[in-house]
Formats: C-alpha cells, structure tokens, sequence
C-alpha cells in the first residue's frame, strides 16, 4: 500500500518518532494519517506475526493502536500528532 | 448532575442535543473524534483550515453552527464513552457515563441519555482481509476527506453500497488509479427504479449526486462490475491484488475466480449500527437485516427500553443522515419534555420533526432494500481453511467450526464466542460478530437472527487502567 499526501493547505510541519526512527508530519494529522503518508509497513505485530495497518479510521477496529509516550492501545487514528511524541509499535502478547 | 448526556455528535446527536439545549436543558456531548459532524461531515484540522464538505445535505452547516455556538451545550471531544452505569440510592437509580480521554476519566451523572453512536462499516472475512492494505471504504474517505492522505495508488473496490461510486469518484478526483470496482448486485431492477423515483421528492439532490458520480466514473474509463464479489485478498505481507468472481442473484460463485492487481482494497458492504453502549446499557435489541442488522428497540419518542435511556441516529437503524437528524430531534424534544421543560412552540416542532422522519424514511426504505447485503452469502466467504474471523484473538473459521462440532449445544454467537475467545479482543467483537452468527447460523440450520448478538460489558472500548480504577465501587 503506498499512501500519499494529496496537495492541500496543511499545518506547520512537526517532528516525532516512530520505532526510533523521526517522521515528520504536519500539525493537525492524526498518527494514522502520518504514519501512512511515511509508508510505515506495520503499526502492529499480531500474535501470529502478522502486520497490521488502521482498517477503519474511525476509532472501532483497533488495528491501528500504537503506543504513545508509554501509554499503550493508543488509536492512532483518533490521536493527533506532536512535536517529540515518542511512538513504538503495538506487539500483541 | 446535568440534564442530558449526548452520546455521538453526528446528525442524530447533535439534532437532539440542540432540541434540548433549545427547551432549557443542561446538556453535554462526548464523541471520540476532534470536532462536530459525526462520520459524513468529517472536518479537515483548523490548520488545514478547517474546512468541511456537506453537500448535498442543506441543513447541515446551520445545524453544526447552531449546535457550536449554544451556550447550554458543552462538547467533550477525543473522548470514549466507554460505559453507562447505574447507582442504586434505595429505590432511585442514578445514570453515569463513564468517559475517557487522553487527559484522565470522568464519570459524568446525567439526568437522561442520548445514544447517537451512529454506524460502522459493515465487516466482511474472507482470506487475506487482514493485510495492510485492506481498508472499509468509510476509512478511505474520511482519510481523503479530513486528513488529504490518499491511501494507495492502484485501488480496487468492492461491495454493494451506493457509497462506493461515490468515494470512487472523489479517489479518482484526488489522482488515484482505479483498477476496477466490483458490485455484488447486478444493476436496480424496473420495479426499484419505479420505487426509487416514487420516493425521489425532496432527496432528488442525493440521487443526482450519486447520479454524477456515477457518470463521472465510467466517463473515465473505469471499469465497473455487476454481479461480482471479492474472494480473497493477495499478496505476501501487503496486497498486491484481489481475487474477484462472478456471482448469481443469490450471490452464489457461479464463475471461476480472477486476479485484479492494486495496492489498495477497499469494502464498502454497507453499515452496521454501532449498538455497543445501547446494548451494555441493557437496551432490548431487534434483528432487521434491511436496517443493517441487530437495532436497539425504541418507541415513537425514541426511548429505548432501558429507563431514561434514549436512542437515535442509526444504531436505531442504518437509514442516512436525513433520517439520523430527523430522530435526534424527536428524541432532544421528548427528553426536555419528559424533564419538564418545553419549548412554547413543542408541539408545532414535533410534528416538523416527524414530517421530516416520514419523508427521509420513505427513501431511505427504497435505498435499503436495494441495497441489502446477502449476509448468508458474505458469511460463505470466510469458508476456505485458515480464514481469520476474529482480528483480534485471530480465531480462524477452522477453529470455530471444529467447536462447533465439538460441542453441539452452541447454537448461539455468544456461546461461540465464550468458547473460541472470538470477539473477546480490544475490538469487542464489532468486526467478527457478523461472521460468527452466520457461522453458527449455517452449522446449525437456523436463521442468522437465531443466532443472536454478542452481550457488551464495561468498558466496550478499552481504557487505561487507571480511569478503569476510578470507578471504583460503581458497577454495571
Ligand atoms: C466512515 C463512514 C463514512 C460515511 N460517509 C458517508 C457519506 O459520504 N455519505 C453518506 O450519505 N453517508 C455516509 N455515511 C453514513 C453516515 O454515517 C450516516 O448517513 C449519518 O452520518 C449517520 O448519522 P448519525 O448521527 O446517526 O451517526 P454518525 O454521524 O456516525 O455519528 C456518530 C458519532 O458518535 C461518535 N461515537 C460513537 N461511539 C462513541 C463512543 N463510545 N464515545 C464517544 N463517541 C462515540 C462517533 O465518533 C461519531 O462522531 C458514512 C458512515 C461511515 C461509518
Ligand atoms: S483504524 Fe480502526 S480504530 Fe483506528
């Protein structure tokens, strides 16, 4: 899948981290669309290995929880990014 | 406590939080998302510029201005309703909603509640729908539309939803390119075509819109299927393609399988009611297919059968933002009255309000029987061996059905689910629940209703541990 910022008015640019490694987006862009647009390959291991990328982007699936600054099950696609948050991949237990 | 707890700020929550708000009520409103319009008048971030799409529907930026700006309103935004719970004082009980944000958890005392959750897309397991790259149709489109991210370059479409043209056209609109969009149904019959154009007055823009889009889709050369489903998903750890076959009426395979090649898959099957909280509530529930299945019971004024507890919007029934709008302020008048406080002209505003109902309901009756998924059908395709049911706990259709011969006394989706743990994930069962009643429904020859819904407990939505702790001895 390779996602794509289409041209359009957006916000300041920001810089976070996911997995360690900076993204950088725009102010107003959820963690979901961020991520996307930066074609990450997976937001989440299931438990049998699998990746998983959001399904819903409307905060009912899970498949794109992620953890942020420690707090884990975060849905990205509900959550807004900031300048320095720390993201790191759900790992299903 | 305040007088009223909205649930939902779409059409439905937001038409029956000014209602009340305008008869005098106290009211508050939690929705999970950054601002008001609910899942069709999603907005862009105030750094985007804040903008909002609301065609074709003319009421809507009065009705989102209105419901902004009252003072009686206050909104709860980025926060989970994640549970109603009930006090016993002796013989009073008392309603809380039990809410959480990224900034801690509250317990909100309310008087009366509203549910206006509204709806989700409607699930569909076949093999490979949990790659990345498999997307609902809804997702795409709020992406497109609130965030200006196109998800995938080569996308492929499938299912029975008049909404699918219409997100196909905005998709090519933002540069996508559309491999091809397959339709389950074959093209409306002359009688449906008779009974749409009959329901057409006042919702001609909405038939015209589609009408457009999809004009504009073909003229572009995209090629567009009737009779044909999406069988599998494929590709390593991403999709690479779909497999698509043709279908009979009852949506059976009658052809071979074909391989269509793009990066992004997207279903747009219909909707199911988002009935979580209305069912954790203690709602009595109704199956009706043609609403989008299982339906929270309510009367004419929109009570659910849980005391002070109103339901409106689509987990009452999928049937578009007209109807959504219309029951919310039926139901917004009816809790101000049922507290004492009308406005002067109450009556006058009611009869407006179910004038409205009747007319978005006579076409929302003709869009839903031609537009009915064959959930037997869908179910089926979760048949090939090792097809993931259950994202969450990754229950496959093997396991499930090896327990259901295992124990022959589970002939219900919650028994099933006690047993294989499907629908016990984060998820709560909203993307399985379907695939597992028609399971059970086809291993034990009865009707998919007989087979029941899943219950919903505190909290439906995980939350973190902590706002968990604060309920302390409150339970449900
Ligand atoms: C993804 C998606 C896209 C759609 N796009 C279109 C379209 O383009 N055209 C069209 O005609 N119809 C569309 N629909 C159908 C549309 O939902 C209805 O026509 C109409 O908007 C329903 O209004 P409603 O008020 O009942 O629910 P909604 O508009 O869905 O509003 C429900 C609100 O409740 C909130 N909510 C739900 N559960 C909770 C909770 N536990 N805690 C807090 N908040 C909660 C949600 O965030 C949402 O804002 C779409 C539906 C979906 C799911
Ligand atoms: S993508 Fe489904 S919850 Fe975020």
């Amino acid at each position: 899948m390779s996602a794509s910022r289409i041209p359009a008015q957006r916000g300041p640019t920001v810089e976070f981290e996911f997995d360690g490694d900076p993204v950088v987006a725009h102010e107003g862009e959820t963690v979901a669309a961020a991520l996307l647009a930066a074609n990450v390959a997976a937001f989440g291991i299931a438990r049998n290995g699998e990746p998983r990328l959001p399904l819903c982007n409307m905060g009912t699936c899970f498949d794109c929880v992620v953890t942020v600054d420690g707090e884990p099950l975060v849905r990205s696609c509900l959550r807004d990014v900031c300048d320095g948050m720390r993201v790191t991949r759900n790992e299903a237990s | 406590m305040v007088d009223l707890v909205v649930i939902g700020a779409g059409p439905a929550g937001m038409a029956g939080a000014l209602a009340a708000a305008e008869c005098g009520l106290e009211v508050v409103v939690v929705d999970e998302q950054a601002a008001a319009g609910g899942q069709i008048f999603r907005r862009t971030p105030e750094s985007f510029g804040g903008s909002r799409a609301t065609r074709p529907y003319r009421w809507a930026p009065d009705l989102i201005a209105r419901f902004d700006a009252h003072p009686n309103i206050r909104v709860l935004y980025r926060s989970t309703a994640f549970g109603i719970m009930r006090d016993r004082e002796g013989s009073a009980v008392r309603l809380n909603v039990g809410v959480s944000a990224a900034t801690g958890g509250e317990l909100i005392p309310a008087k009366r509640i509203l549910i206006a959750t509204g709806s989700y897309d409607l699930p569909v397991a076949f093999p490979g729908w949990t790659k990345p790259g498999v997307m609902t149709v809804g997702a795409a489109q709020t992406l497109l539309k609130s965030q200006k991210v196109l998800a995938g370059r080569r996308v492929i479409l499938a299912g029975s939803h008049p909404l699918l043209l219409i997100a196909a056209d905005q998709l090519l609109q933002a540069g996508a390119e559309i491999t091809e969009i397959a339709f389950a149904r074959g093209l409306p019959r002359a009688s449906e075509m008779g009974a749409a154009l009959s329901a057409a007055p006042g919702h001609f823009e909405i038939f015209a819109e589609a009408g457009r889009a999809a004009a504009r889709v073909v003229s572009r050369g995209v090629k567009v299927t009737t009779r044909t489903i999406v069988t599998a998903a494929t590709g390593g750890a991403a999709v690479t393609g779909a497999r698509l076959t043709q279908v009979d009426p009852a949506w059976h395979r009658v052809g071979p399988e074909r391989e269509v090649s793009g990066d992004l898959l997207l279903l747009g099957y219909g909707f199911s009611p988002a009935t979580d909280l209305a069912r954790q509530a203690g709602c009595e529930m109704r199956w009706n297919s043609r609403l989008g299945g299982w339906t929270v019971v309510t009367d004419e004024r929109f009570a659910s059968t849980a005391a002070d507890i109103f339901v409106a919007g689509e987990p009452t029934g999928v049937a578009g933002a007209e109807q959504s709008r219309a029951e919310g302020r039926i139901a917004g008048l009816h809790i101000a009255e049922s507290l004492g406080s009308s406005a002067s002209d109450h009556p006058r505003l009611l009869r407006r309000a179910h004038r409205a109902l009747s007319s978005s309901g006579r076409f929302s009756a003709v869009v839903q029987a031609m537009f009915e998924p064959n959930r037997e059908a869908l179910g089926h395709l979760s048949d090939p061996e090792g097809t993931t049911v259950c994202r969450c706990e990754l229950v496959d259709s093997g396991s499930l059905d090896t327990a259901l011969r295992a124990n022959p006394f589970i002939s219900t989706a919650n028994a099933a689910k006690l047993e294989c743990r499907s629908g016990m994930g984060p998820c709560q069962g909203r993307y399985c629940e379907g695939t597992v009643a028609t399971r059970v429904a086809a291993a034990r020859g009865i009707a998919v209703a007989d087979a029941g819904y899943f219950t919903a407990h505190v909290p439906v939505k995980p939350v973190p541990l902590s706002t968990y702790r604060m309920l302390g001895s409150t339970s449900d």
